[in-house]
């Protein structure tokens, strides 16, 4: 804006370079690991080891979703992990009725601290990060009450849901693709999409404009939540154990990476679904690579964090727009 | 660059809608908020049935302090180990039975070993009708801290700790000085120096444990091959001195034996269960996984299984002997367990009463840790915890 020293048209291009790098950086990243690793990894180029990728990646991609509703918004959600811990807790609780009772149960938990959100926030006009940081507490606490600790499932429903494929992809892929669809089409051509973004645009704007300000972002917390809350249950079904102790430990800051690494502003108004899903699959392929290659562990959390100040850095470029 | 408008363009959100409308409708929102948490809690568990309900095998984890025989075993000291009687601590001789004891638990007892190791405090002192004190620090330094004060400041004549970290214990150590109360440290050490500001220390040592891994990794791949260690979460002890162990004992006892990877599974099954799904896609040649607790390696039977390989493809040894793991030996999936022993109750208790009785007691108490392997694993299920 008033770098004058730049001679106007190479200004523009390097304007035009650096939002495209902005918008389709992601995939360039993710197209970047692959050839990487078919040309340095042995035996990745093999159906098993894409599909070992893609199941792993479910879980955090579904989490992922909700939480670009909630950054879209110009919120965030925080609780998206204890809503898992909640999840697979409830889950382990109802099992005995059978697993879709359970899985009903789990989800309604989830809904229901969605609930909590967003009734915090729309109406009582607690900062969004503060709400859902109460409720991070709350759930975790919540879920070891229910369930100390670790605990086998044993349903068999639950096990071939964890582990089972249809034509050769697995249920748990299918889920996530099925519902990274089903954001993507709610985001772009409902009202309710439309109303998110205007709100996470400019609240007061929208608020003037007369939209349902409280009840959208109360559904969007809602969404949120529901999605944390299958996620917990799918990573339950992977491991046919529920373990409230450990699962879904900051997974609120994986979704994050995913969302603004996707290209999903954090000043709201903008959400980018297709984004989102190649941001989880760009950070489970970075932790892939240096675990197959054996880097230290502490490398790899480097790595991870460099990715992070990487997409922060774009995230602010975006801000100035 | 105009970094003032972005600033001015958060105040502006800031002080639009937190501060502006919050006091009015605050109470009745609140109240709101914490009525339904409330409810979700109560009709969560209202009408609840897991699974274990019909089968009636719940609560088997808790059984861990009443097994007879599973009580924990002194390694006999060396002749020339340091020890401490009650004159050089500078306390007075008491009568344990009509003692009040104090016992700090670090960390919530949400994990087999912890509950094991509280449930044996608390079963020993009921066998020996000796009044205690519990607190619990869920994991919190600051909390532990208080919590010891408190006990001291509810009566506690005798103190057993068991520490979250090993050092910042100096306000606690100073009062308990003061009030001349002995205190044992159980499982973790603490930085202090010993028969002077407390009395013994009682643990396992982590680096033996690692040892006997590597000798159960080498008898079960004939100490030929690849293996992998799964380490427990990064800067902790346990982690460092268990890979210590283990990575010493292999370059020395089976130089042909190669640890070809070493990743962080961080204590739990689902991390342990995805870190080995992409060992076994990168090295499927791989001969043996050392897991550094056992829900790691539960977690890597889960994904060796779901790679199609069968029990006894790869081997796998773990450290901590949960009935989870020692099943696993049952079901052939698992090769060895190194036991580290919870059951820290009798051994305690004991070292408190010999010590106000007069007696001598050792400063370090290394316990004796068990093994499970194919021979045993079946008949001493029950003594897994």
């Amino acid at each position: 804006m008033t770098d004058i020293g730049l001679g106007g048209r190479t200004r523009l291009d390097r304007d035009r370079l650096l939002r495209l790098l902005q918008d389709y950086g992601v995939h360039l990243g993710v197209a970047v690991l692959l050839l990487v690793n078919i040309a340095f990894t042995p035996h990745f180029l093999s159906a098993e080891n894409f599909r070992t990728q893609a199941v792993q990646v479910a879980p955090v991609m579904i989490v992922a979703l909700g939480m670009a509703l909630a950054i879209g918004s110009e919120g965030v959600d925080l609780s998206v992990g204890s809503v898992m811990a909640l999840s697979t807790s409830l889950l382990s609780l109802y099992l005995g009725y059978g697993m879709w009772i359970a899985l009903l149960v789990a989800v309604l938990g989830g809904i229901a601290v969605g609930v909590a959100n967003g009734a915090l926030i729309a109406y009582i006009g607690v900062q969004p990060i503060v709400a859902t940081l109460a409720l991070m507490v709350a759930g975790r606490g919540l879920a070891l009450v229910l369930l100390p600790q670790l605990k086998d499932v044993r349903d068999p429903t639950m096990a071939s849901l964890g582990s089972g494929d249809l034509l050769g992809i697995p249920y748990l892929v299918l889920i996530a693709v099925g519902l990274a669809l089903l954001v993507a089409f709610v985001v772009r051509r409902t009202t309710f999409g439309r109303q998110l973004l205007a709100i996470g645009d400019s609240r007061p704007a929208a608020k003037l404009a007369g939209l349902p300000v409280r009840r959208v972002l109360i559904l969007v917390y809602v969404c949120s939540g529901a999605l944390a809350a299958i996620a917990g249950v799918l990573a339950t079904a992977r491991l046919t154990a529920s373990d409230p102790t450990s699962l879904g430990n900051l997974m609120e800051l994986s979704a994050i990476t995913a969302v603004v690494v996707g290209g999903t502003p954090l000043s709201g108004g903008r959400v980018r679904i297709g984004g989102t899903v190649a941001g989880a699959v760009l950070i489970q392929l970075l932790t892939a690579t240096l675990i197959k290659h054996d880097v230290s562990p502490s490398w790899t959390q480097i790595a991870q964090a460099v990715v992070i100040i990487l997409a922060v850095y774009a995230a602010r470029e975006r801000g100035r727009r | 660059m105009k970094p003032n408008t972005f600033f001015r363009r958060i105040s502006d959100r800031t002080s639009g809608h937190a501060a502006g409308r919050a006091s009015g409708r605050v109470s009745a929102t609140t109240l709101l908020a914490a009525g339904l948490a409330a409810s979700l809690a109560l009709t969560a568990t209202g009408c609840a049935k897991s699974e274990d309900d019909d089968s009636g095998a719940s609560g088997d984890s808790k059984s861990g302090a009443s097994e007879g025989d599973a009580g924990q075993v002194a390694s006999s000291p060396s002749a020339g180990a340091d020890t401490c009687v009650i004159g050089d601590y500078g306390a007075k001789k008491l009568d344990l039975k009509s003692a009040t004891v104090g016992f700090s638990q670090s960390e919530k007892e949400a994990n087999p070993f912890r509950i094991a190791e509280t449930a044996s405090i608390k079963a020993e002192a009921d066998k020996r009708g000796v009044k205690l004190l519990t607190a619990n620090a869920q994991s919190q330094f600051s909390k532990q801290i208080s919590d010891v004060q408190d006990l001291i400041a509810k009566g506690a004549d005798l103190l057993v700790i068991a520490p979250l970290n090993s050092d910042g214990w100096e306000p606690v150590l100073r009062q308990a000085k003061a009030k001349h109360i002995p205190i044992v440290t159980i499982d973790r050490k603490i930085n202090a120096a010993p028969c002077k500001d407390y009395v013994s220390f009682i643990g396992s040592d982590f680096v033996e444990q690692g040892r006997r891994a590597a000798d159960r990794m080498i008898a079960a791949t004939g100490g030929k091959g690849e293996v992998a260690i799964l380490l427990g979460a990064a800067g902790n002890n346990v982690t460092t001195d268990r890979t210590k162990g283990f990575e010493q004992q292999i370059e020395k006892k089976a130089p042909d034996l190669k640890v070809v990877f070493k990743q962080t599974g961080e204590f739990a099954r689902e991390k342990g269960q995805q870190v080995t799904e992409q060992l076994i896609q990168s090295k499927p040649g791989i001969d043996g996984i050392y897991a550094e607790n056992d829900e790691m390696g539960l977690g890597a039977v889960g994904a060796l299984k779901g790679a199609g390989k069968k029990a006894g493809d790869v081997k796998i040894v773990t450290i901590d002997g949960t009935k989870n793991a020692v099943r696993g030996i049952v079901d052939g999936w698992i090769d060895g367990v190194i036991e580290s022993n919870p059951r820290f109750g009798p051994l305690a208790f004991q070292t408190l009463d010999t010590f106000t009785k007069g007696g001598e007691v050792a400063q370090d108490i290394v316990i004796e840790d068990s093994a499970y392997t194919k021979d045993n694993a079946d008949s001493d299920l029950g003594k897994a915890y």
